[in-house]
């Protein structure tokens, strides 16, 4: 275990050493490989040491279609092309961190970004050093979430850096246009079904939404993918959720032509449409503000709407991207 | 040939028998009869609660008032490394060994003579399992020559009690859809009887027979109405009898009433009681009806799994009052009559005591301070509602505001949560492990979940009292008086255990173990483990000498909720030690 030790603190600065630094620094670089690896448990790391290892890791959802998921054994997604870019952009190479979903934002901050799920606890490790990743994707971008405080004042998420709003995600309604007449406001749903994610924001406006009259006509299913192959299979007739999420189910569909997106007002629902970016630990600016770098060339340049394309998704711009 | 083989199997069974008279009752298997007369043989303890009412009343009276000075530590044993946490385990003891589980699915056999491990068990957990409430095992099932224990990726896991190597392994649940096991299985006439945990949404509680020896799947009961039950494999009968009665639209089909904290079994009715958690989604005002049956007791057939009656304690629950809390068997005296009873501690804050044959309710009273949710119990033990205490509805939260904040006592923690109670034969008092904790909820409408906009619900737990949170108290169920009382600064998360001694066993989250006068709460002896006590602790007879035993490491649900409260406790420190005491038999002479 000693030994163990003795060497992982060796080997990085030696390869910070190769690449950057004359002979005369490697005493201080292995001075300052010691501090991180005693200092920094939860093992995020600067822009400077992913520099130096030569790699990074980004956290994406896991079994999350069209963000992040595998085919065949294989990651694809918008996250894990737009994760792909990142590396490429910084001149590292990808490591994908899989997270599986905890009950709200918050934690998936704890779990990934700042302090690490207790159970993913590196084995065999001196200290209790948690896996945790370098960057996180698909966070909602927020300041009013960002400065959000406990009951006693004190900010909740105050280790995470939020940046890098890269896409505008929105609610929508598509419908199988075979099995409903188009229709102009939600009151078509006290005669027919309407399929949602359970637990989520469509799940919750759909049965509480006019005292509640839609409620027995809502169907669950355990996510948005799940309830698209049931429309497909004719057993509801209209989804609500993601428009992402909508689009890329449709476009996978057979029959997918006979579906149709709703244009419908949706009253009194909280958020119609959010920004997504990422998260660092706080104390890793520098990575971020290159990692920023990198998505606003993808932006500017045209390819961040290609990438969406490719996964027959509409690209809408965050505000960062609408102000100029 | 055949005979050759059989001739040598005979010689073999003779040498067998030979080492087993060696050994003394060292081989002995454990059979239901031991299971059944459990509380009865004060020689070991091969049931989780001292006998499967789980009364955890033991009939030993060597310590007592007058000796328990005496107890002495004779050995600690630690779990090792880097896995602590919450150790809400009680330990086992058969023949001299204990058989007692750690966190993280751990499981280890003592010798309780010299305190050396015999062998340890840790399942190879997979790395993407979520359970909802910290890594936590609540204890084994001994029968025949097995260690039967639940994991936290839902499997039943039977090891051999001499060598710790699986001998079965089943999947109760899959820990993807959110299931986990953290409850101590039960035996009953030769079947693991298990229940199940899981997240907030998206699971449906059950309850399973499997058979000991094999790990074959005998019954299973989904808790939720609408669900079909399953006997050796073939349908038998659909829980509630159809679907939607008292759910909106297809949520029974994800209700949630999770059976995390098992159950007990009643030999005189045969039935086994098994409590149901809330349902799902937390928000209740999507969900109008009484939502069966979640928040509730069920009593079950051990032989089919049919429900032979419930009892709502939370009907409509708004307040993830779990219903999961154990109901323990009595008998009383009423005038000339004996009562056939059952008493449990709901986290709702009512103590209930109901006819164990039937499920009628007898009577019912608050066992905490303040209780605002419900103005009180109406004849049927049906709570009646204070509509104003329940948590507001986030879906109404139309202006992006936080919303109004809405106190209810008792906290979602509960008046009392898992930690069992214990019923003294002796006084005729639950010894009830209490908390007085109130919470604020509001409506959070700035929340997100797996990228998406959301409507969460933010709340904060608080102590009602500067000096205490927990409170141990004595009960009387038949008159709902509360005898004595010691208040406690930490909120109480460990079992209780009642002796003929006439003491009063129970840990607290400082370390201490503690020993009250069972009559009037005099506290009698307590000795600091190092860490926070959440299990339970036992005692049994060795060699002519009264053995206790409790599991320190401080853990479990206190500390992943903040607030005001984590201001008590945050200061633990976490540990992973079994601490056996023993009172040594010159100390009991010198008393008398």
């Amino acid at each position: 275990m000693k030994n163990k030790l003795i060497l992982a603190i060796a080997s990085a600065p030696y390869s910070i050493a190769t690449r950057l630094m004359p002979g005369l620094l490697l005493s201080v670089a292995l001075l300052v490989g010691l501090q991180l690896a005693l200092i920094n448990p939860a093992q995020a790391r600067s822009y400077d040491d992913i520099l130096a290892a030569g790699r990074i890791s980004v956290a994406v959802y896991r079994d999350f279609p069209p963000y992040a998921y595998e085919v065949d054994g294989k990651a694809t997604g918008l996250d894990v092309e737009l994760a792909r870019e990142i590396a490429a952009g910084l001149g590292v190479e990808l490591d994908l961190h899989w997270m599986i979903a905890d009950e709200n934002l918050d934690d998936d901050l704890r779990n990934h970004v700042w302090k690490g799920h207790y159970l993913a606890r590196i084995e065999d490790e001196p200290m209790l050093r948690r896996e945790v990743a370098d960057v996180m994707l698909r966070v909602p971008y927020d300041r009013e979430f960002a400065y959000k405080v406990d009951p006693d004042g004190r900010v909740i998420n105050d280790l995470v850096h939020f940046f890098g709003p890269y896409q505008r995600e929105h609610w929508g309604l598509v419908y199988d246009s075979q099995r409903m007449e188009s229709f102009e406001n939600l009151a078509v749903f006290q005669y027919e079904r309407v399929g949602v994610e359970i637990d989520s924001l469509p799940d919750f406006y759909l049965s509480s939404a006019f005292r509640g009259r839609l409620r027995n006509n809502v169907e669950h299913y355990s996510s948005t993918a799940l309830a698209l192959d049931a429309m497909a299979q004719g057993r509801v007739p209209a989804v609500m959720g993601m428009r992402s999420q909508l689009q890329w189910g449709v476009g996978g569909l057979a029959g997918s032509e006979r579906i149709k997106t709703a244009d419908i007002p949706f009253p009194n629902l909280t958020k119609r449409h959010w920004d997504v970016g990422m998260a660092v630990k706080d104390a890793h600016r520098q990575l971020a503000y290159r990692i920023e770098d990198v998505i606003d060339q993808l932006v500017a340049n045209g390819q961040m709407k290609a990438l969406f394309g490719r996964f027959g998704v509409d690209y809408s711009r965050p505000d960062r991207y609408r102000v100029q | 040939m055949k005979d050759q083989a059989s001739g040598l199997r005979g010689l073999a069974l003779t040498s067998l028998v030979a080492a087993m008279t060696l050994a003394g009752a060292a081989q002995a298997k454990v059979t239901d009869q031991d299971i059944l007369k459990d509380q009865a043989t004060a020689q070991d303890v091969v049931s989780n609660g001292l006998g499967p009412r789980a009364q955890r009343y033991s009939p030993l009276a060597r310590v007592n008032g007058d000796t328990v000075q005496d107890l002495r530590a004779v050995w600690a044993f630690s779990f090792g490394g880097e896995k602590q946490r919450g150790q809400e385990s009680q330990p086992m003891v058969k023949d001299g060994v204990m058989y007692v589980t750690g966190s993280y699915s751990r499981v280890f056999a003592i010798d309780v003579n010299t305190g050396d491990e015999l062998w340890q068990y840790d399942a190879r957990l997979p790395e993407n399992i979520m359970p909802c409430c910290d890594v936590i095992n609540r204890g084994v099932a001994l029968y025949d020559d097995l260690v039967i224990f639940g994991t936290l990726d839902a499997k039943l896991v039977a090891l051999n009690k001499d060598t710790g190597k699986t001998v079965w392994k089943k999947k109760v649940a899959d820990y993807k859809a959110g299931y986990s096991i953290s409850a101590a299985p039960m035996v009953v006439k030769g079947k693991v009887i298990t229940g199940v945990s899981g997240g907030e949404f998206g699971i449906v509680g059950k309850v399973e027979a499997y058979d000991a020896k094999t790990g074959k799947k005998v019954w299973t009961r989904p808790t939720v109405e609408g669900h079909m039950g399953y006997l050796n494999g073939k349908e038998n009968g659909i829980t509630g009898g159809e679907a939607g009665k008292s759910w909106p639209g297809d949520l029974w089909k994800s209700g949630g009433a999770a059976t995390w904290l098992g159950g007990t079994y009643d030999p005189d009715t045969d039935l086994l009681f098994f409590g149901t958690g809330n349902p799902a989604p937390w928000n209740s005002h999507l969900r109008p009806g009484d939502n069966l049956y979640s928040s509730s007791r069920l009593a079950i057939d051990p032989d089919t799994g049919k429900i032979v009656w419930h009892f709502q304690t939370t009907p409509h629950d708004g307040w993830d009052y779990d219903g999961v809390n154990e109901l323990i068997a009595f008998d009383y005296k009423d005038g000339d009559k004996t009562v056939k009873a059952a008493a449990t501690a709901d986290r709702n804050g009512f103590f209930y005591v109901l006819n164990r044959t039937n499920g009628d309710f007898i009577r019912g009273f608050p066992f905490v301070d303040k209780i605002n949710w419900a103005k009180g119990l109406d004849e049927s033990g049906r709570p009646i509602l204070s509509e104003a205490n329940r948590p507001g509805n986030p879906s109404e939260s139309t202006d992006g505001k936080k919303g109004k904040t809405v106190v209810a006592a008792p906290s979602f923690l509960g008046g009392k949560n898992w930690m069992p109670m214990a019923y003294s034969q002796d006084t005729g008092y639950f010894y009830v492990p209490s908390n007085e904790w109130e919470m604020d909820i509001w409506n959070e409408p700035t929340a997100y979940k797996k990228g998406a906009a959301y409507l969460g619900a933010g709340f904060t737990i608080k102590p009602i009292n500067e000096e205490y949170i927990g409170v141990l108290r004595a009960i009387d169920p038949k008159t709902g008086k509360e005898v004595w009382r010691y208040k406690n600064n930490a909120p109480l998360w460990g079992g209780v255990l009642a002796t003929a001694g006439g003491l009063v066993f129970t840990g607290n989250p400082e370390g201490y173990l503690m020993a009250f006068d069972a009559k009037t709460g005099e506290m009698k002896y307590r000795f600091n483990t190092g860490s926070g006590i959440v299990g339970s602790p036992i005692t049994w007879e060795q060699d002519g000498e009264q053995y206790l035993s409790i599991v320190s490491g401080w853990g479990g649900a206190v500390p992943l909720w903040g607030g005001e409260v984590a201001k008590r406790v945050k200061h633990l420190n976490q540990g992973g030690t079994v601490w056996t005491f023993k009172l040594p038999a010159k100390d009991e002479m010198a008393a008398r």
